[in-house]
């Protein structure tokens, strides 16, 4: 216990762990794959259609055969970089690199239109250096404490953490996604993660025969399918592409200091974007939206929003790259997604064997740590870029889809089969991606279908030990301290929103 | 097809198979009749309510008929799909580097690319690239072409 005890705070206690920690991330290996990683990051960021989620998602499986550290140190690199990056094209073209950064457009694109999109772009990179470097050192502090927290988590808990997961997809339904079709979706999700060994028997459950399925369906190649191939399908299948104003990319940009009490927005945007982070299925998109509004509210001139208000590119920024850290809370302590990139960065700790949990933070602290590190160290890097080069990044979101398409696509499909060595796998990342499509059409949360996949099996092996443990009865899911706060928490994610939905639709019926 | 009818007749299909799923957890051998079948039960319970509630809402709702469109240029839509999995099939026996070498550029095409330097450029510079980063460096294994 004394051991665990120690080891669990390497960080706060120790400070001589800390600098081996940082002698790990001070290596040259580590820091050429942290700056190739949040380089790659801001340019993927930069081009319209590619996500965080997507570059996150189609790098997981390469990183198999690289040293676990390096491989999470070029995820999280590019997750910071492209977190940042969407908001250059965003800024100077009106054409955000990423969701994240449409909020960033409403104000950053019409400064650049008055001439200050120089003022802008230094706005952006400074709110989003500064929310990520906040939301990092959140996560550092605070996840060790919460990892320690799981250690008293039985089966019957675990099973409450998944729902409580489950119960955070609710929060990701929006005007496009119904808050039952998100659930719905959500526990389709969890059917699907059923496919394959029953671990509790041993005997195949719904593979139709097929060897491939033995091990179940595979999340990687469903994340490709779902966040990387479906963007490239409704690429190609556009008629026409929307012409770019590059107008602002010609005319002279003033270069000046910040503007003055900017200071208040970045930190109202870190902290906002840091706890919508830590929130299971809440996503930078509505972090930087979010972080926007509030700082429409406190602004002294409100007039300004919309046309041209730096005060809504600092907040929306740092809230959205504030999202970065605080995703990674839940995620690496408790095995719950923040948000899909966080997911995807999931993957990667599992494929090297790294289970989400206290274990992260005492037998494998020699990897999370030099990983939590090496995230300064990523928004260092863009802080350096976009100070230096950010105007000339912009042309990025000039590439052709007709060149962007096939590229993505050849990778995806190498993604796909690299991490079993399946062909079988790249069949199941095309299938997820035409069927994926049509749920999205009908106005079904893609999220929320992955957050089931993940979090099935982690709520099946809760369920399952825990009625081992009750003797067959369901009330020991209800029986310790914790798993009654689990219930209040899930009934207060569940009740507030299920409320809304009553009272939107019937309410407006009867009416 | 409407949007709607699509939306009901995926509806109706989660409700079958959640009555199927739910049928089939009688089969489940031994220790997992306590406690996988009862979690799959669950799951079976919880999508077949959703779905029923959903397609409920889905009748009640006045007729739309906005039409349910994948895609705005069906032609490359669909040709993309097709060379996805064109390309799938072939990938073990002509390797990456040919299957992709064939790919990219014909899908750069049927997307409108006419620029045939850039066309060239761009797929030599990705199997460059994968070659130098993926093979060289990671050590990742691809299949190399196996036609005899």
């Amino acid at each position: 216990m004394y051991q665990f005890s120690a080891s669990i705070y390497p960080v706060l206690g120790c400070g001589r762990q800390l600098m081996e920690y940082l002698e790990i991330v001070f290596t040259l290996p580590a820091l050429v794959t942290i700056v190739i990683g949040a380089f790659a990051g801001v340019i993927i960021g930069g081009m319209p259609g590619l996500t965080a989620t997507m570059a996150v998602g189609l790098l997981v499986p390469f990183t198999y055969t690289m040293d676990p550290t390096l491989g999470l140190m070029l995820l999280g690199g590019i997750y910071c970089g492209a977190m940042y990056g969407g908001s250059i094209p965003a800024i100077l073209l009106n054409t955000p690199g990423t969701p994240a950064a449409v909020a960033t457009a409403l104000e950053g694109y019409p400064m650049s239109r008055k001439g200050e999109g120089g003022v802008a772009l230094k706005t952006s990179v400074v709110a989003s250096f500064c929310g990520g470097t906040f939301s990092t050192i959140i996560l550092l502090l605070f996840a060790p404490i919460l990892a320690r927290q799981a250690l008293n988590f039985g089966p019957a808990e675990t099973f409450l953490l998944a729902i409580m997961g489950l119960a955070g997809i609710v929060s990701i339904a929006d005007e496009k996604t119904s808050l039952l079709k998100a659930l719905l979706t959500g526990v389709l999700g969890m059917m699907i993660a059923i496919i394959g060994t029953d671990d509790m028997s041993g005997s195949l459950r719904y593979t139709a025969g097929l060897i491939e399925l033995i091990d179940g369906v595979d999340f990687m190649p469903a994340l490709i399918g779902l966040f990387s191939m479906i963007q490239m399908l409704e690429l190609a299948g556009q008629k026409k592409h929307v012409a770019i104003d590059t107008s602002a990319l010609k005319g002279p940009q003033k270069r000046s200091k910040l503007p003055k009490g900017i200071s208040k927005y970045i930190a109202l945007g870190s902290g906002t974007g840091t706890v919508i982070g830590v929130l299971p299925g809440e996503g930078a998109t509505i972090a930087a939206f979010i972080s926007y509004n509030f700082s429409k509210q406190i602004s002294k001139v409100k007039h300004l929003f919309g046309k041209g208000n730096p005060e809504g590119v600092a907040a929306a920024e740092a809230g959205n790259n504030g999202c970065v850290g605080g995703s990674l809370v839940p995620t690496i302590t408790l095995g719950i997604p923040g948000n899909s990139v966080a997911a995807a960065l999931m993957g990667a700790f599992i494929i090297h064997g790294m289970i989400p949990g206290p274990e992260l933070f005492t037998v494998y602290a020699d990897r999370t740590y030099p990983f939590i590190l090496s995230l300064f160290v990523a928004n260092i890097t863009f802080l350096i870029i976009g100070l230096s080069v950010a105007p000339y990044l912009a042309r990025i979101a000039l590439i052709p889809p007709s060149i962007m398409v096939p590229v993505v696509c050849a990778l995806a499909v190498l993604g796909s089969y690299a991490l079993n060595q399946s062909v079988f796998d790249v069949y199941l990342m095309i299938a997820f991606a035409f069927f994926g499509l049509i749920l999205k059409k009908l106005g079904y949360s893609l999220e929320a279908l992955i957050l089931g996949l993940i979090l099935g099996p982690i709520a099946e092996g809760g369920f399952s030990q825990g009625m081992i443990i009750g003797k067959g009865s369901p009330w020991i899911f209800f029986e310790s301290d914790i798993a009654k706060t689990m219930w209040l928490i899930i009934a207060i994610l569940l009740l507030p929103p299920l409320y809304n939905y009553y009272k939107n639709h019937f309410g407006a019926r009867s009416k | 097809m409407i949007k709607s009818s699509v939306d009901r007749y995926f509806l109706i299909l989660s409700v079958i198979i959640s009555v199927l799923v739910y049928a089939s957890t009688d089969e489940f051998p031994g220790i997992a009749q306590k406690t996988s079948a009862v979690y799959v039960r669950f799951l079976a319970v919880c999508f077949g309510t959703l779905s029923v509630i959903q397609l409920l809402l889905n009748l009640l709702k006045q007729d739309e008929f906005e039409r349910m469109d994948l895609a705005d240029h069906l032609p490359r839509f669909f040709g993309l799909l097709a060379a996805l999995i064109l390309f799938a099939i072939f990938f073990e026996s002509l390797g990456f580097f040919i299957a992709a070498g064939i790919f990219i550029p014909v899908i750069a095409y049927l997307l409108g690319e006419r620029n045939t330097i850039l066309i060239a450029l761009t797929t030599i510079g990705i199997l460059s690239g994968v070659y130098l980063i993926f093979v060289s460096v990671l050590s990742v294994n691809l299949p190399g072409p196996r036609l005899w």
